[in-house]
């Protein structure tokens, strides 16, 4: 991946990304510079020369390794040499079928399977003096090969082209049948593909199960071959077993005898029988150096020369860590959701043509690929767990897949999952693998919004000079949880601005600011509210757990590579034990390595290693406490001292002590005692408990009290010192209301709940507080306020008025309705109307008089809208007499609004008059006005009632009609402001003042 | 000045309606033209603040009922603003410092000093120091009051302080040895009669003697109490009859029926209802340790005289185990669960000599 694809490798790119993995192996071996040179009958005459000089690095390089372990050591001759005596080909078949590998007729091509070009092993086994020359031999010839191909990128796709020709010819097979196929079956053969590809690494390198099988056979090879019952054809020397049975073993030759003793001196520093475990760690060699060569990825991740053995500076996550996509050990949709993310980009990043809709027409593949991930995730229903990865996907394939530029909709991808699952791998790898050049930053850098911005516009805009390869930048913004509100913000209007400004111009300025590199950000929380923004924009790819199996059979391998003695069970405990923490378990097996250089069932067991301080959500502790573990399975150390035995399936320990244990654990863990024991308190009268008098409730409120008093305490003076004695409980209250059965528990709101309703009315009565005039300081403060007044003041202003005009009123009508206005205005009520939830309109006292103590089941103000309507007006009334200016016209004013209220008194309209006409504006009431002028008042008195019969006004009514007559109601000037006349905003101007 | 309460309060020593002697010594104390600080205690709706009131006036004159409301603004160490509402005249100057919660210290500190350090301009006539009404003192922290003991010494030239407190036991010894004590009892049940029918008798109403009999038993010899009730009565209903229905309060009658409720069922579903019963008492700002007193009154009455003993045991070390606390729905809702366990097991055994 030195170079950008280009248009030649279009088809190549678009094909499968499967394609670029095999591509990838070799490139490997870029270290290895051998120098160019453009065909193979010159490699292999280079090849010649530099054996015979013996000076070729990589000859060098691997020789070292090889002799010191591997084919030179004895015990691997020890396999075939039966074979070769009986049989001079067997050798070939058997490592053929060992290696799962079928002999192809294409043996020059095979690049990237050299295990067909591989020599047989027997021929290297030759039992010669001079054995390392031909080993040396292949190994160099083996390296030369991969090391030309990785320089000659030209050649290279030819022979690769060639040799996925006869892996995968299925993906030539006429455009026309292709067609036909749906995308589903394509998208599952890549897939399947893939996961084939793994699963023939991975069987190379299940070396301890074919181990016992081939040891097995190896011994009873041995035994057919030296042992007989009956005269056989070889040298011979007849024995006597005890059984009286007669054996006839096999003679051996001088040479022979003598290579015996050869390998037995040489086996002095091992111990064990003579196929036991030294034979095991030849297997594993001889293992290894296949696998090395079939399938260079994982084999060579530590590039230099030195043994691995030796190497034990670096740390094993650091060293094992994939390098390679093929090597990830996340899931498989997972990656190829993110890597086909990243494909998007190319048309911006590239300059070349992605799978855009339009073009895929043509190249008929694109389409199939956009459409695949849909059409898959529809049968399989396998990204339903990836976020809305598959709804915003569909509303992609609505419009189209990119935007104008080409960009995928989402600009962003946000990896979210708990630690260890390789998530930051993943970005890694997977931006490496599409050409770019990783530049991240995590929470170790600053993440302030200025330094954050700094960043990601000189990730996006700028490329580093220093980069040899020119590969175009991808940011990996990691731990991006961490980073401040406003970091995250800026990051959402930066990808987010892109748009706008495209939008709003089309000029070279505006596509400045386009965002044209992708960015790629890692989050271990997604609920974080802090990452509420991104989330909305952001193309979210959620990591599932990693598969116990595949994670273990990983550890073999490195426990393989650095030979460290184990078995795949304890493998799969130290895996199950981490929770699929890849780093975790690495750690720990490094960790043993570096104690004892075995790593069994029992340690894992045994040890708390590897175990990490998982956090537990709050209804999983809920659970553990109000419910007891059922006896589970679970393997356990035995005493017996047999290591093949060691392992024993019992039944887990349900004592009163280990649940205590099990209690405080889980509890200690998630260590927010206040909710905990929040959730408890509202949850453990639902519990099914067999309590008839009450004891167990009493003893456990006993414990909310005692932890109530704890929690005082410690907020009040700070003293921490009492905070462990919180935990013990929830050990009471799990003894006493845990049961076998599935615990039904709700989520605590009632407490929350009940603080919001305390605030609610403690602002009400804050308000009603801050009301009270001066006037009414005998209602009391605080909670008299509340307790005594409040209640009774509800009974005090709900008169019983009956719906019709103020005048109409009976007397104590009248003057309940006096008396209810005058307590308002003294305590600052008044009624507001406001829409209720239903949508009609309500008269509502302000502030809230009737939430303030007002209990379920008792009436409150039990006033009718009539009557609020009523004394709304009237208390505003009120309000504006009271804040007239105070002096005789006071006096008169109050006056003149007592007979209003009484509807009959004698006052003269005359002085009425007057006294409104020195009243302000705005404290005017808008008046009917009259019809008719002064010199017609006997017309106007003779009304009519309903049947028409003449009634005569009292003069005192007529007194009071005139009275509302208003002089300034009559000046002509009205405003007319929507639906409605006002004459509110009036000034009296005469013309000469214009003039 | 509409509420009766308001409307009738004796606004000058010479015309309360009881406690007529200790009206005599204050205005005795007055003439001296200087008095101590001083602690007014005794029930609510006795007439603490309504002798207070007198006394001001007495000393200043009419001036101290020209009240204003002002709110004063402080900011707490903690750079938290806090607004409290005072009311007060020329001459004096009344705060709630529970209204500040547990920053209450700050505002005794800065209240009084602002007050105490401004001198009056115009001295002769008048008195050189003014004072301030602390209502409810006894909510008052500990820290506060003892901010408090100091500056009532440091300022004492240029102001008084009036406490006016429900009960002196929440009142550190420092301070009460400072202050001069005046009880103020609650007013006798025929005190209280003659009250109400005055107050009718100047609104130019009848009032039945056995009705306004109810009302002051209804009303726990709570003046304040009593007139409301009056005046929610007269507007339920006029022309009064002598068994007509009485407003009550409302949590009162709720915290009744509760009690009730723990007395008819026990089980821990019935629990569960108590406690939300019990939330919404708390919500609606009624105080824990008024709600277990009324829990525990009902509950004694209506229970049998063997647990009796038992449940006041019960109640009283579950309220102090509740000052120790926060979360006062804990304390309660353990309180009726150890009544229910307790009523019950009286249950069982009656059961059990019933049928043997």
């Amino acid at each position: 991946m030195d170079q950008y694809p280009d248009e030649n490798e279009e088809f190549e790119l678009q094909y499968q990304d499967e394609m670029e993995l095999l591509e990838d192996m070799p490139h490997e071996y870029d270290a290895v510079d051998n120098g160019p040179s453009t065909s193979r009958q010159a490699a292999a005459a280079l090849e010649q020369q530099q054996q015979k000089a013996n000076t070729t690095v990589a000859g060098f390089k691997d020789v070292s390794r090889f002799s010191d372990s591997t084919l030179n050591s004895p015990q691997l001759s020890q396999i075939t040499f039966g074979a070769r005596q009986s049989d001079s080909a067997g050798g070939g078949p058997v490592n053929r079928r060992l290696f799962g590998t079928p002999r192809g007729p294409a043996v020059g091509r095979g690049c990237s399977t050299p295990m067909q070009r591989m020599p047989p092993i027997e021929e290297v086994l030759t039992p010669t003096v001079d054995r390392t020359a031909p080993l040396l031999n292949a190994a160099a010839e083996q390296l030369q090969e991969l090391g030309l191909k990785a320089n000659n990128k030209r050649r290279l796709e030819r022979d690769l082209f060639g040799d996925i020709d006869d892996l995968y010819h299925e993906s030539y097979e006429d455009p026309m049948v292709k067609k036909a196929r749906t995308e589903e079956q394509r998208d599952n053969e890549a897939i399947e593909r893939i996961l084939e590809l793994r699963r023939k690494m991975r069987e190379s390198s299940k070396t301890v199960r074919q181990d016992e099988v081939s040891r097995l056979r190896a011994l009873h090879d041995f035994k057919m071959k030296n042992l007989s019952y009956e005269i056989p054809t070889w040298p011979f020397m007849a024995l006597q077993r005890s059984d009286l049975e007669r054996l006839y073993v096999r003679f051996h030759s001088e040479e022979y005898e003598q290579r015996q003793l050869e390998m037995l001196s040489a086996r002095d520093n091992l111990t064990g029988s003579l196929l036991g475990e030294a034979k095991q760690q030849v297997w594993q060699e001889a293992n290894e150096l296949v696998l090395r060569r079939m399938a260079p990825p994982t084999q060579l991740v530590n590039p230099e020369p030195v043994a691995p053995s030796v190497d034990t500076g670096r740390l094993w996550v650091d060293k094992y860590k994939p390098r390679k996509y093929i090597d990830l050990l996340s899931d498989e949709m997972t990656n190829r959701s993110l890597l086909y993310w990243l494909k998007m980009w190319d048309k911006v990043v590239f300059g070349k043509v992605f799978h855009s809709k339009q073009e895929q027409q043509t190249a008929n593949t694109g389409v199939a690929a956009s459409q695949q991930l849909n059409s898959f995730n529809k049968r399989t229903g396998k990204f339903e767990s990836n976020g809305g990865w598959r709804q915003r996907k569909a509303r992609q394939a609505l419009n189209t897949n990119v935007d104008e530029l080409g960009r995928p909709m989402q600009k962003v991808a946000l990896l979210c999952g708990p630690p260890g699952l390789g998530k930051t791998t993943l970005a890694h790898t997977i931006a490496r693998h599409a050409g770019y050049n990783v530049r991240e930053i995590n929470a170790s850098d600053d993440r302030s919004p200025e330094a954050f911005k700094l960043a990601l516009e000189n990730g996006t805009q700028m490329s580093s000079v220093l980069n040899e390869d020119k590969r175009p930048n991808c940011i990996v913004l990691d731990e991006i949880d961490g980073a401040p509100r406003q970091s995250i913000e800026y990051l959402v209007k930066f990808v987010s601005d892109g748009i706008f400004s495209k939008a709003k111009s089309k000029g070279a300025k505006a596509e400045h600011n386009v965002l044209r590199r992708p960015i790629i950000c890692i989050c271990n929380d997604i609920y974080d509210p802090a990452l509420r923004p991104l989330r909305q924009i952001a193309f979210v790819v959620s990591f599932p757990p990693i598969d116990a199996a595949r994670l273990a059979e990983r550890l073999l391998q490195i426990a393989h590579k650095e030979h460290l003695k184990t078995d795949f069970g304890a493998l799969i405990a130290l895996a199950e034990k981490s929770g699929n923490d890849v780093r975790s378990c690495i750690s720990t097996m490094q960790f043993f390595n570096a104690q004892k250089h075995c790593l069994t069932l029992q340690d894992v067991l045994n040890n708390n290693l590897g175990q990490k301080d998982r956090h537990q959500g709050l209804f999983d502790v809920w659970g553990a406490i109000f419910r007891i573990q059922r006896p589970k399975k679970q393997l356990q150390q035995s005493s017996s001292n047999n290591a093949e035995e060691a392992a024993q399936v019992t039944m887990t320990n349900m004592s009163v002590a280990t649940r205590v244990r099990n209690v405080l654990d889980v509890v200690h863990s998630s260590g927010d005692y206040e909710r905990l024991t929040q959730g408890v308190y509202e949850n453990y009268l639902q519990q099914r408990m067999p309590d008839p008098n009450f004891t167990g409730i009493c003893e456990a409120l006993q414990w909310f009290c005692f932890s109530d008093a704890l929690q005082h305490q410690i907020a009040r003076q700070q003293n921490y010192s009492i905070y462990p004695y919180l935990q013990y409980g929830f050990v009471v209250w799990h003894l006493l209301f845990a049961t076998l059965a599935w615990p039904k528990i709700a989520f605590p709101t009632r407490g929350f709940e009940f603080n919001q309703k305390s605030t609610n009315q403690r602002n009400i009565f804050q308000s009603l507080r801050k009301g009270i005039t001066t006037s009414a300081q005998g209602v009391g403060q605080g909670n008299i306020l509340l307790l005594d007044t409040v209640p009774l003041l509800k009974r005090i202003l709900s008169p019983q008025l009956r719906s019709v005009a103020v005048q109409l009123l009976s007397q104590k009508e009248q003057y309940d309705l006096r008396h209810t206005i005058q307590v308002m205005v003294d305590l600052g009520l008044t009624f507001v109307q406001v829409k209720s939830a239903e949508g009609h309109y309500v008269f509502q006292t302000e502030p809230d008089l009737d939430t303030l103590c007002s209990f379920p089941g008792f009436p409150g103000l039990t006033l009718p809208y009539f009557s609020r309507q009523l004394i709304a007006r009237e208390v505003d009334l009120e309000r504006i007499r009271r804040a007239a200016p105070k002096g005789g016209s006071a006096d008169n004013a109050t006056k003149s609004a007592a007979a209003g209220a009484a509807g009959a008194t004698g006052a003269p309209g005359s002085k009425q008059k007057a006294i409104a006409a020195r009243l302000p504006n705005h404290l005017q009431t808008l008046k009917p006005k009259q019809i008719s002028d002064f010199n017609a008042p006997p017309k106007q008195q003779l009304t009519k009632d309903f049947f028409g019969r003449v009634t005569h006004k009292t003069t005192a009514a007529a007194a009071a009609e005139e009275a509302k007559t208003d002089a300034i109601v009559k000046s002509p000037i009205w405003y007319r402001y929507k639906e409605g006349f006002n004459n509110a905003v009036r000034k009296d101007v005469h013309l000469n003042e214009l003039l | 000045m509409a509420l009766w309460v308001d409307k009738y309060r004796p606004r000058e020593l010479s015309k309360l309606d009881y406690h007529k002697d200790q009206a005599e010594n204050l205005r005795n104390l007055c003439k001296q033209s200087d008095f101590p600080h001083l602690m007014f205690y005794g029930p609510s709706g006795a007439g603490k603040k309504t002798r207070i009131m007198c006394l001001l006036r007495e000393m200043y004159g009419a001036g101290v009922e020209r009240l204003r409301n002002e709110t004063m603004n402080f900011t707490t160490p903690s750079n938290r603003k806090i607004d409290i509402m005072t009311v007060g005249s020329n001459y004096h100057l009344e705060v709630n410092p529970s209204d500040a919660g547990m920053y209450d210290r700050t505002v005794v500190i800065d209240l009084i000093k602002q007050v105490a350090q401004t001198h009056q301009i115009d001295v002769n006539g008048q008195r050189e120091f003014k004072v301030i009404v602390i209502s409810e003192g006894d909510e008052l922290t500990k820290d506060a009051q003892h901010a408090l003991r100091r500056t009532m010494e440091k300022y004492v030239a240029t102001c008084r302080i009036i406490l006016s407190v429900n009960s002196t036991s929440r009142i550190i010894p420092a301070i009460r040895s400072r202050c001069l004590g005046i009880r103020v009892p609650a007013p006798s049940e025929a005190e209280m009669i003659a009250v109400l029918q005055n107050t009718c008798k100047r609104e130019g109403l009848v009032l039945p003697p056995e009705l306004a009999k109810r009302v002051v038993e209804k009303s726990e010899r709570n003046m304040r109490r009593a007139l409301l009730m009056l005046e929610a009565s007269k507007v339920q209903q006029y022309p009064f009859t002598a068994q007509q229905q009485i407003a009550e309060l409302d949590w009162q009658v709720y915290l009744r029926e509760t009690a009730a409720q723990i007395v008819s069922e026990q089980t821990p579903a019935k629990l569960e209802k108590i406690r939300d019963r019990l939330y919404e008492l708390l919500s609606q700002g009624v105080p824990p340790n008024l709600i277990f007193r009324g829990l525990v009154e009902q509950l004694v009455n209506n229970c049998d005289m063997s647990i009796k003993a038992k449940t006041l045991e019960y109640a009283t070390q579950y309220e102090h185990r509740m000052q120790n606390g926060a979360k006062h729905i804990f304390h309660l809702e353990a309180f009726v669960a150890q009544f229910m366990n307790i009523y019950k097991k009286f249950l069982a055994e009656l059961v059990m000599t019933d049928d043997f």
